[in-house]
């Protein structure tokens, strides 16, 4: 030590070795407040209410057919939102993913047609859309546009790529022209639980990959504090170009499973959007916040589940379809602000 | 204007010793029309904590992201341990024994405690890819433990954390890590005067076990008379004064501060006329720029 003036301060005591504080409550209050401190936990209670109401107003909605009806409503939204998550937890968005899913099929086809077999078609067709989505993060992260336009510019680039090349009329989905449903079609989106089982598959690997693995650090770091990620040494641009990636290339494929279930692909850029919008409610209402730092894939998931259940519970009830989307964005407003109710409620009680 | 030498310019010569560990060699940076350095000559040697001192802009941070690897200087060179280091990446100075706690702390808030002690130094369950969670959150209670912190819960997000708290685990995350050079950004500015101390007594156990050498940024001179055994003073963008601390005094570093300021405003007069402050070429910021080596 040097100088007189600043020993004080350097040689004062350090308090005693701290003990690690067990959280405080336990028993029936405590699983109830480690169940709201989960971010879907406030999805999980508005879905279960519509669930009930659904179930005690109508006769028909707890039966198996209904659930095959239902599956549709959702499967292919849970893989949207999932990929859409993981480019919102960057505080980013990707508006592309509905012509994404609109232009895959297409692309397949023209591909196919072009003599490629069916299965190295589909591979070539999502390497092509995963180039797409890397071109979407190199725009965003090293050109520097907002990926609100950067991947708005990349909607009307790929609706208009679909119009030019399918010359505004409907395809043949490839795989699916002979009569009857064979294996390909089977696995691909046409099976009756086909989409179910990939979106659950997509659902786990991605929630696993942000919960347990060090893309979901990164991703959560980059979108949390950008200069913050750079500093301690995250390659912060390789991480949004990847995340973009991922988003596309999700999108790619549910374009392909939803072509092959219906067996054909219509040139529709309206009924595009419409696909868009449903993917990022599904994400928002699951607990993602737009602003970015923090994002869940399996509430993305009951977000698509509680907007599938609302569709297809409103149409059981008889509702007039012109009613319908009425209906259904005042049930999002009210599941919003429910959400937000619950997590204010969680951040009061799990300050610790 | 430019030229407006003083004397002390390049002290660093002749007082600089074969035991550096590192050497700064007239770097020189600019971000678009502003000189954040000039011509900076710095030496640190083995086991010294030398304080690096300058008034607000005069480019101390800008200095530490250029030795760790943040930022690239336009002019001049740098030597560790007697090779030339050229830092690619911050990634790269941490290889080569070179950890930094930033002036904004570089912590994300939404990660817990411990995720942002082991942030991109993540352990991982091998062989598989998962993150050993549990193995990180029992290193990051040793390594606070033996800092003397108190953080009670690991798992929480660092958001709901103090300020002081909050500094205190960047500081923890750089001290923990193997590095032998710590670059330290005001790592006193949010504490109370418990954690200041506890910091501050840290600093010296570090020297007293003599592996590590320590650059700090500091403000408060109480700060730096108390852990430093140097300082460097920055001014105009060149290293001004470079003196032990029992051979300089409070008095000496203000008058530098104020001195540069006199000459700035002088010059200013001198250009237009309007004696309206803000000299045209004094030397500014030290932030601000877009993260160019995040690449």
């Amino acid at each position: 030590m040097a100088v007189a003036s600043g020993s004080e301060a350097a040689t004062a005591p350090t308090p005693d070795g701290p003990a690690p504080r067990r959280a405080p409550g336990g028993g029936a209050t405590g699983l109830l407040r480690r169940f709201l401190t989960l971010r879907e936990g406030s999805i999980i209670v508005v879905t279960l209410i519509t669930l009930i109401y659904f179930a005690l107003s109508t006769t028909n909605f707890f039966t198996i057919s209904n659930f095959k009806t239902l599956l549709p409503y959702f499967a292919p939204y849970a893989i949207l939102a999932a990929g859409e998550v993981f480019v919102m937890i960057l505080g980013e968005i990707d508006l592309s993913i509905g012509a994404m899913y609109l232009f895959s099929p297409f692309l397949w086809h023209l591909i196919h047609h072009a003599g490629v077999p069916i299965y190295p078609s589909i591979i070539l067709t999502l390497a092509i859309v995963c180039a797409i989505g890397a071109f979407n993060g190199v725009m965003v992260a090293i050109v520097g546009i907002s990926s609100f336009v950067a991947t708005l510019g990349m909607l009307f680039v790929l609706d208009g790529l679909t119009l030019v090349t399918s010359h505004s009329t409907p395809i043949t989905t490839p795989g699916t022209t002979t009569i009857g449903v064979n294996t390909f079609a089977q696995i691909f989106g046409a099976g009756t639980y086909s989409e179910l089982f990939w979106a659950l598959a997509i659902v786990a690997i991605l929630q696993v990959g942000l919960s347990l693995t060090r893309w979901g650090i990164f991703t959560v770091a980059s979108g949390g504090n950008r200069l913050g990620a750079a500093e301690a040494g995250i390659r912060v641009n390789a991480v949004i170009i990847r995340n973009f990636i991922v988003c596309a290339g999700l999108a790619g494929f549910v374009g392909i499973l939803e072509a092959v279930r219906v067996t054909t692909a219509t040139p529709d850029p309206s009924g595009s959007n419409d696909i868009l919008f449903q993917a990022i409610s599904a994400a928002v209402i699951g607990g993602t916040l737009l602003k970015g730092g923090s994002g869940t894939v399996v509430g993305a998931l009951i977000g698509a589940i509680f907007l599938g259940i609302l569709h297809d519970g409103l149409i059981i009830k008889g509702v007039s379809a012109n009613y319908l989307d009425l209906y259904l964005g005042i049930a999002i407003l009210i599941a919003m602000a429910m959400n937000v109710y619950v997590a204010r409620v969680r951040r009061g009680s799990g300050r610790g | 204007m430019a030229e407006q030498a003083f004397a002390g310019e390049h002290i660093v010569g002749p007082s600089s010793a074969p035991d550096d560990v590192l050497r700064v060699e007239h770097i020189a940076k600019r971000f678009g029309p502003i000189t954040a350095l000039r011509d900076v000559n710095l030496h640190l040697r083995k086991g010294e904590v030398l304080g690096l001192l300058g008034d607000n802009g005069a480019g101390k941070s800008t200095l530490i992201k250029i030795i760790c690897g943040f930022h690239k200087q336009d002019a001049g060179t740098m030597w560790l341990k007697g090779e030339p280091y050229e830092p690619k990446s911050v990634l790269d100075a941490r290889g080569h024994g070179i950890d930094t706690v930033y002036q904004d702390l570089a912590l994300i808030d939404e990660l817990s405690v411990y995720h942002n002690l082991f942030l991109r130094r993540e352990q991982l369950l091998e062989p598989t890819p998962f993150l050993a969670d549990r193995k990180m959150r029992r290193q990051s209670r040793k390594a606070l433990d033996e800092i003397g912190i108190n953080i009670p819960r690991l798992d929480v997000p660092v958001a709901r954390l103090s300020g002081g708290q909050r500094q205190a685990i960047a500081v923890a995350r750089t001290v923990s890590s193997e590095a032998d050079i710590l670059l330290l950004d005001e790592p006193l500015a949010a504490m109370g005067a418990k954690e200041g101390a506890m910091i501050l007594d840290l600093i010296a156990r570090l020297k007293a076990e003599g592996n590590v050498s320590i650059i700090m940024i500091l403000h408060n001179y109480v700060h730096v008379f108390a852990a430093c055994d140097r300082v460097s003073l920055i001014a105009d963008g060149v290293i001004a004064l470079d003196k032990p601390t029992n051979e300089t005094s409070v008095d000496e570093l203000n008058e530098i501060v104020v001195e540069e300021y006199r000459r700035a405003r002088l010059a200013a007069q001198g250009a237009n006329g309007a004696g309206a402050g803000g000299g045209g070429d004094r030397t500014t910021a030290d932030g601000g720029a877009r993260p160019d080596a995040a690449g």
